[in-house]
């Protein structure tokens, strides 16, 4: 593909490789240090004068950090006459604290789903997904949920938190029958995963056969790790937005979905002008 | 105070807590108290900013000093600009001691101009007038549309020397490099002494040399574009053996620049400045950045005493290496803070202020 360029920040330089290698290309040469004062400072290495430039930089680690050397990336890329750059951001970092709408950004944006690899990896991983359950945590992610139970043509159920009096803590209560079922529970991010490990020993004691936790990021940050391995998940699945390796040391139950094909495609698509919404249904091969 | 305005509120929004040292002395001086405002990281390493009084209508001054996660700093700045922007505060002035990035302010081969990034953000989000000191390059004034205020340590520096070096009457204002020489006339003119530049030591690799690259970036080797259109090359300088140009023998030697960060340079010209027969060496630089092993470094270099300001906290640095002390530049910058907010003129700061301070 001529015309296009592919950097990595230092976030996750694990995907990036792995988009690149799906495209064929190789990653552009860039240098990201810190100086002596923490200061960011970036240097590209290649000419990107009339490029198709990717950037690929996700918000998790140390996101300020990262966040500063997106910026500069950019700002980079563009000072030395790129034709187009792109920010290739697979977990958006400070979506919690706003919503992540479209409507908040002067620039096109491509929202892209975990989905359809989501539904690849039920169906190849567990052997009892036709009689499954597709369970939310709360009830904000019932449609997330429902889309889900509706292309297995499986039964959804869902936990809300109910308040009885005004000084006592939430109840969960589980809408739906679960009993002798295999209960997924789907969401998009896990942080400290103190609420699905909750939902996890609700499903149990509610009659479920085995539970797994399917979401598309792992943040799992404070006792998260803790947490899951004292809980009764069968496994929990979390895509590669965010490196995993480290974690995966720590925990034996997580299992890692590769992603990196969604956004190489997306690249792919949107360098070559084709529409992007196949994307939104099907995984590429 | 002037009541018929909306109201004053100073935040400021650092979470580390010796970064809040200069918010509560400003906030002293005025005889305010701090604004009610929570900032911390969550455990995924976000910030949060949560602002627990209302600033409907009101002038806020957002006092923020960079801590050693300078992009931390940066982002909770932003974060609190904007939030007071949404919620109809009248003005939002930033009052940055130390202006981040203000080395990364020119091209250098293919990097970024950070400082203009940082610029266009702050603006962004919201800020209307930005109070800072002694940046790097003046010119970084004109990265903003909005008014810029650089005030200067000088004054402050000046009276120390007067005030704490016995004999400065016999010193020189010394500059370390070429790059320096217009701040050490500007002190020398002030104190009626005389200067030394220091020439040809090697420059680091973190100075903001221009290395002449502008587009096209020129070829190295000749060999592979074709003979007729060759574009002459850049001739790359000459490193010329250190010499010191003006006479420091048995003298005070005040070295005299904006920051102290990496303290190789610094260390050498004390060296060679030793070496030349001065008896007694200073170092005055208005923010101390001191970074990493740099402590050390002064502790065991020819160098007597450090002076920096308090732009930047720098308590740590102090306890590794009891030659640094510091000046307290607090008042101006509360000063700056009343007059903006009493719409009253800010001359009376730059008076004795040299044009090439």
């Amino acid at each position: 593909m001529p015309n296009i360029k592919i950097f990595s920040g230092s976030s996750h330089p694990d995907l990036s490789q792995k988009i690149a290698d799906r495209l064929g290309l190789e990653l552009g040469k860039v240098v990201t240090k810190k100086f002596s004062n923490q200061e960011t400072c970036v240097e590209i290495g290649e000419s990107v004068r009339g490029e198709d430039v990717y950037i690929v930089q996700s918000g998790c680690g140390e996101i300020n950090d990262n966040l500063m050397e997106l910026l500069i990336m950019i700002n980079a890329c563009k000072i030395a006459s790129a034709s187009r750059v792109t920010a290739v951001i697979p977990c958006f970092p400070y979506a919690r604290q706003d919503k992540k709408d479209k409507s908040f950004f002067d620039i096109p944006v491509d929202n892209l789903y975990a989905e359809p690899a989501v539904l690849k990896w039920i169906k190849e991983n567990i052997l009892e997904w036709k009689n499954c359950i597709i369970v939310s945590p709360d009830a904000g992610g019932a449609k997330r949920v429902t889309s889900i139970a509706d292309r297995l043509n499986v039964d959804f159920a869902l936990i809300h938190k109910e308040r009885k009096k005004a000084n006592e803590v939430d109840r969960m209560v589980l809408v739906g029958d679960v009993t002798d079922r295999v209960a997924i529970l789907v969401d998009d991010m896990a942080d400290t995963c103190g609420t699905i490990c909750h939902a996890a020993d609700k499903l149990i004691s509610a009659g479920a056969t085995r539970v797994y936790a399917i979401l598309t990021h792992g943040i799992f940050s404070g006792p998260a790790i803790s947490r899951i391995n004292n809980a009764c998940f069968e496994a929990v699945v979390v895509t590669n937005t965010i490196p995993q390796e480290e974690k995966m040391k720590h925990c034996s139950k997580i299992q890692v979905i590769d992603i990196s094909m969604i956004l190489a495609e997306a690249i792919r698509r949107t360098h070559n002008g084709e529409s992007v919404s196949y994307l939104f249904s099907h995984v590429p091969l | 105070m002037n009541h018929t305005k909306g109201g004053l509120v100073i935040f400021t929004a650092n979470s580390h807590p010796s970064s809040r040292e200069m918010g509560k002395r400003i906030a002293e001086r005025l005889g305010v108290e701090l604004g009610q405002l929570q900032v911390y990281q969550e455990a995924n390493r976000e910030t949060r900013v949560q602002i627990q009084e209302s600033v409907r209508g009101k002038d806020v001054f957002v006092i923020q000093t960079m801590s050693k996660d300078v992009n931390t700093s940066i982002m909770e700045m932003l974060i609190m600009v904007y939030a007071c922007r949404t919620s109809c505060a009248r003005s939002i002035t930033g009052v940055l001691p130390y202006f981040p990035y203000s080395k990364q302010c020119k091209m250098r081969k293919r990097g970024s101009i950070v400082t203009k990034l940082i610029a266009s953000m702050m603006c962004k989000a919201g800020l209307t007038h930005l109070i800072t000191m002694d940046l790097h390059q003046k010119e970084i004034q004109g990265f903003f549309n909005i008014p810029v205020d650089n005030l200067r340590a000088s004054p402050f520096l000046l009276q120390y020397i007067q005030e704490e070096i016995p004999d400065y009457r016999n010193a020189v204002i010394v500059a370390k490099s070429p790059a320096s020489a217009k701040r050490a006339q500007s002190f020398a003119e002030r104190l009626r002494l005389g200067i030394a530049v220091i020439h040809g030591e090697a420059q680091d690799a973190e100075s903001d040399q221009v290395d002449g690259r502008h587009s096209p970036p020129t070829v190295k080797t000749t060999g592979a574009i074709h003979p007729s259109m060759e574009i002459p090359l850049l001739i790359p300088k000459e490193k010329p053996p250190i010499t010191v140009v003006g006479d420091v023998g048995g003298r005070i030697a005040i070295i005299v620049d904006d920051i102290i960060d990496d303290v190789d340079s610094f260390v050498a010209a004390a060296e060679t400045l030793k070496e030349r027969g001065a008896y007694k060496i200073f170092v005055m630089a208005t923010h101390g950045l001191l970074s990493s092993e740099a402590p050390r470094f002064i502790e065991e270099s020819a160098i007597d005493e450090v002076v920096v300001t308090n732009t930047i906290p720098h308590e740590l640095q102090k306890l590794q290496c009891p030659k640094i002390k510091t000046v307290d530049i607090s008042m101006i910058l509360s000063e700056a803070i009343r007059r903006i907010y009493n719409g009253e003129s800010m001359s009376y700061l730059f008076r004795n202020i040299g044009v090439d301070d």
